[in-house]
C-alpha cells in the first residue's frame, strides 16, 4: 500500500501577493488552452496585453519565455493609457485602474478576451474576472462578453467558472 | 472401502450413470462459472477503466486551475454512474491528493498497483489512469476503488443454478440408469432365476430366449449350449439306468427262481442257512433294482398311477405289519392317534411303497429298542401321515436335499446301504398325488410327514 498525503490547504491561495500574481499568470496562460480565437488572426504571435502595470507581469513574462500557445510565440504588451490599447488576444485589466472598465472595453477590439480582477467587473462586461473565494482563486465568466469577443471557450473551462449574466 | 464387486450390476449401472453425469456437469459448470467470472471481471475492468479515462480527461482543467471543489463534484457524480465505486481519488504529479470521493470513511491507505493499470484484491478492483493534458504532459492520476458486490451475487446465483441442475441431472441419471438396467440386470436376474429353476427341478431342457446380441446374450447362449450338454448327459445317464435296471432284473429273476427251487429241495444244514442268506441278499438286490427301475420310470415319465379308492388306516396297518414281520431288531412300531376311517383316492400300491420306505428308514436310523410312532390326522382337508422316530435327526442343511436323487447323508455314524433313491421315489409318488412330503427334525429324532388331499380334492380318475 502506498500512502497518499493529504494537504488540504496546498491548493488554498498563499497569502502573499507574489503567489497570487503568479497563479493568475498561470491561469491566464491556461485559459489559452481552452479557448479558440475564431475571429482573429491566428498566424502571428499570441499577444497578451496588460493595461497599465501589474504584479502579474513578472510571472507572465517568465511563462512567455518558456511556453507558447499552439506553437505561437507569446508576446506581452503593456498599454499605459486607454488610448494606447491595441489588438491583443487576451487583455488583462489589473485592479486599481485610473480608467473605468467601460472606457477600456470601448477601446477593446473584437476578438479580444478581457480578463479583470475587480469584484463585479464580470457583470460589467469583462469576459473573465478573477475573484478570491474561500481563500482560493476562482474566476467568473460573462457568457455575453465571451460571445461578443467572438471566441470559443471550452466547456471544460466554463464548468470551473462562476457564470455571470 | 466399498468393494465394487459386491455392488449389484444394477447399482453399478446407476452409479456409473450418476457419477458420470455429476462429474461431467461439475466440470462443465465450474468451467462456465469461471468463464463467466472472468468475463464479468474483464467487463468490469473495461468499464471502470473507461470511467477512469473520462475522469482523467475531465480533470485536466480542474488540476490546471487548481479547482479541487469542481474535481470533487465530478467525482461525486460517480455515485449515479457507477454505484459500486466506493472510492475515487485524483492526485497531482507529486502523488498528493487533489480531490477525493469516498463512500466509506476516508482512508489514506491505497492498494499499491505498482506498474499495473488495474488489480483485483479481495472483493475490490483497483484501477488507475494518468491525467494527461493537451501537451501530453502528466498532470496527475485518477485512482478508482470499485467493490465487486455483483460478483458475489453472481457467484451465489450461478452456483445455485449449478446445484439445481446437478440435482435434476442426478434424477435424470437415476431414471436413465433404471431404464437401461432393465436391459442388463433384468436379463441377468432372469438368467439366474432360470438357472435356479433348472437346479431345483433338474429340468435342463429349459431354453432361455433372449434376442440380445450383447455380452448377456452371449452368456445366455453359452448357458443354453451348456444346458443342452447337461441335458444330453443326463439323458444318457437315465437311459443307462433304465437299460441297466432292466438288464439286471432278468438274470435276477432267474436267480430268484432257482434259489426258490433249491430252498424246497435242500433241507440239510448248513446248506439251508446259506440258501436263506442268499435269499435275503437277493431280496435286497431286487429291492435296489426295483428302486432303479422306478427312478428310470420317473425320469422317462412312465411311472403310471393306478388310481383307486382305499382306506388309509387299513393301508397303514398293513404296512406296519409287513415291516414288523421283517424286523430283526427290537423296535416297536406303535400306531398312534385317532383312526379316521378315511377313504383316499390314489395308487394303493405306491402309497404303500412310500409307507414301507419311510417305516424302514425309521427302523434303519433308530437306535435299538426305541419306538416308532405312526399317526394320521386331518388338517385343512388334507390327510397327514406322520412317521416319528427317535434317531439322531437330520441336520438343517440336509432337510431339503434328502428328497433329491442319489443323495446320501454324509455325516452319519451308521453305515446305511442303498442308492439314496428311496426318498426321491417317495417324494415323486406323493407329488403325483398332489400331496406334499416333508421332514421335521430335532436332536430327539425326526418326523417324516406326507399329506394327501382327501377325497373331495383328490385327483380325478
Amino acid at each position: 500500500m502506498i500512502l497518499l498525503s493529504f494537504f488540504a490547504h496546498k491548493y488554498a491561495l498563499s497569502q502573499d501577493e507574489g503567489g497570487e500574481a503568479s497563479l493568475k499568470a498561470a491561469f491566464i496562460y491556461n485559459f489559452t488552452k481552452y479557448i479558440e480565437w475564431e475571429g482573429a488572426d491566428n498566424s502571428g504571435d499570441f499577444i497578451i496585453g496588460i493595461v497599465g502595470s501589474s504584479s502579474i507581469s513578472g510571472p507572465l513574462e517568465k511563462i512567455a519565455q518558456t511556453n507558447n500557445v499552439k506553437g505561437r510565440r507569446i508576446l506581452i504588451r503593456y498599454y499605459n493609457s486607454t488610448d494606447a490599447i491595441g489588438f491583443s488576444h487576451i487583455l488583462f485589466i489589473p485592479r486599481n485602474q485610473s480608467s473605468s472598465l467601460p472606457v477600456i472595453l470601448e477601446k477593446t477590439a473584437k476578438g479580444t478576451l478581457t480578463v479583470s480582477e475587480e469584484p463585479g467587473y464580470a457583470k460589467m462586461g469583462s469576459a473573465f474576472n478573477f475573484i478570491i473565494k474561500n481563500d482560493k482563486l476562482k474566476f467568473e465568466a460573462n457568457l455575453n462578453a465571451i460571445y461578443a469577443a467572438n471566441v470559443k471557450v471550452s466547456s471544460q473551462l466554463l464548468k470551473l467558472a462562476i457564470l455571470i449574466d | 472401502m466399498i468393494n465394487l464387486r459386491n455392488i449389484s450390476i444394477q447399482n453399478k449401472l446407476v452409479l456409473i450413470q450418476v457419477l458420470t453425469s455429476v462429474f461431467v456437469l461439475a466440470i462443465f459448470f465450474t468451467g462456465f462459472i469461471m468463464i463467466d467470472i472472468k468475463d464479468y471481471k474483464e467487463r468490469k475492468v473495461k468499464s471502470i477503466q473507461s470511467i477512469a479515462k473520462v475522469l482523467a480527461a475531465n480533470n485536466v482543467s480542474t488540476i490546471q486551475f487548481q479547482d479541487n471543489e469542481a474535481a470533487k463534484d465530478i467525482l461525486s457524480e460517480l455515485q449515479n454512474v457507477a454505484p459500486d465505486i466506493v472510492r475515487a481519488v485524483i492526485t497531482d504529479t507529486d502523488g498528493n491528493t487533489f480531490a477525493q470521493f469516498s463512500k466509506t470513511k476516508a482512508d489514506s491507505s491505497w492498494f499499491d498497483l505498482g506498474n499495473k493499470t488495474f488489480a483485483f484484491e479481495g472483493r475490490h478492483l483497483y484501477v488507475t489512469n494518468p491525467i494527461v493534458n493537451a501537451e501530453n504532459e502528466l498532470a496527475g492520476h485518477v485512482y478508482i476503488d470499485c467493490e465487486l458486490s455483483e460478483l458475489e451475487d453472481m457467484k451465489s446465483k450461478k452456483f445455485g443454478i449449478a446445484g439445481i441442475s446437478l440435482v435434476v441431472a442426478l434424477g435424470c441419471g437415476f431414471l436413465i440408469a433404471f431404464i437401461i438396467q432393465t436391459y442388463v440386470s433384468k436379463r441377468l436376474l432372469f438368467l439366474v432365476e432360470k438357472m435356479k429353476e433348472a437346479s431345483e427341478t433338474n429340468n435342463y431342457r429349459l431354453v432361455i430366449k433372449d434376442d440380445g446380441k450383447d455380452e448377456i446374450g452371449i452368456l445366455i447362449k453359452v448357458y443354453n449350449d451348456l444346458m443342452y450338454q447337461v441335458n444330453e448327459s443326463q439323458q444318457r445317464k437315465d437311459e443307462f439306468i433304465g437299460i441297466a435296471s432292466h438288464e439286471l432284473k432278468t438274470p435276477l429273476t432267474s436267480i430268484k427262481g432257482y434259489i426258490e427251487l433249491l430252498n424246497e429241495m435242500e433241507t440239510r444244514q448248513p446248506q439251508q442257512i446259506f440258501i436263506q442268506k442268499t435269499k435275503e441278499s437277493t431280496a435286497k438286490l431286487e429291492h435296489l433294482i426295483a428302486d432303479l427301475l422306478d427312478v428310470s420310470r420317473i425320469n422317462s415319465g412312465q411311472l403310471q398311477l393306478n388310481i383307486e379308492e382305499f382306506k388309509m388306516d387299513e393301508l397303514i396297518d398293513e404296512s406296519i405289519d409287513s415291516i414288523s414281520a421283517g424286523i430283526r431288531t427290537d423296535h416297536t412300531i406303535i400306531r398312534n392317534g385317532t383312526f379316521n376311517d378315511l377313504t383316499v383316492k390314489g395308487d394303493r400300491q405306491r402309497i404303500e411303497q412310500v409307507l414301507i420306505n419311510l417305516l424302514s428308514n425309521a427302523v434303519k436310523y433308530s437306535p435299538p429298542r426305541s419306538d416308532i410312532f405312526v399317526s394320521s390326522t386331518i388338517k385343512d382337508e388334507q390327510l397327514i401321515v406322520e412317521i416319528k422316530d427317535f434317531g439322531n435327526g437330520i441336520p438343517e442343511e440336509d432337510k431339503e436335499k434328502i428328497f433329491e436323487r442319489f443323495y446320501r447323508a454324509r455325516n452319519t455314524s451308521v453305515h446305511i446301504s442303498g442308492f439314496g433313491l428311496g426318498l426321491y421315489i417317495c417324494s415323486d409318488i406323493i407329488k403325483r398325488h398332489n400331496g406334499k412330503i416333508w421332514v421335521e427334525s430335532g436332536a430327539k429324532g425326526s418326523s417324516f410327514f406326507f399329506s394327501l388331499p382327501t377325497i373331495k380334492k383328490s385327483i380325478p380318475i
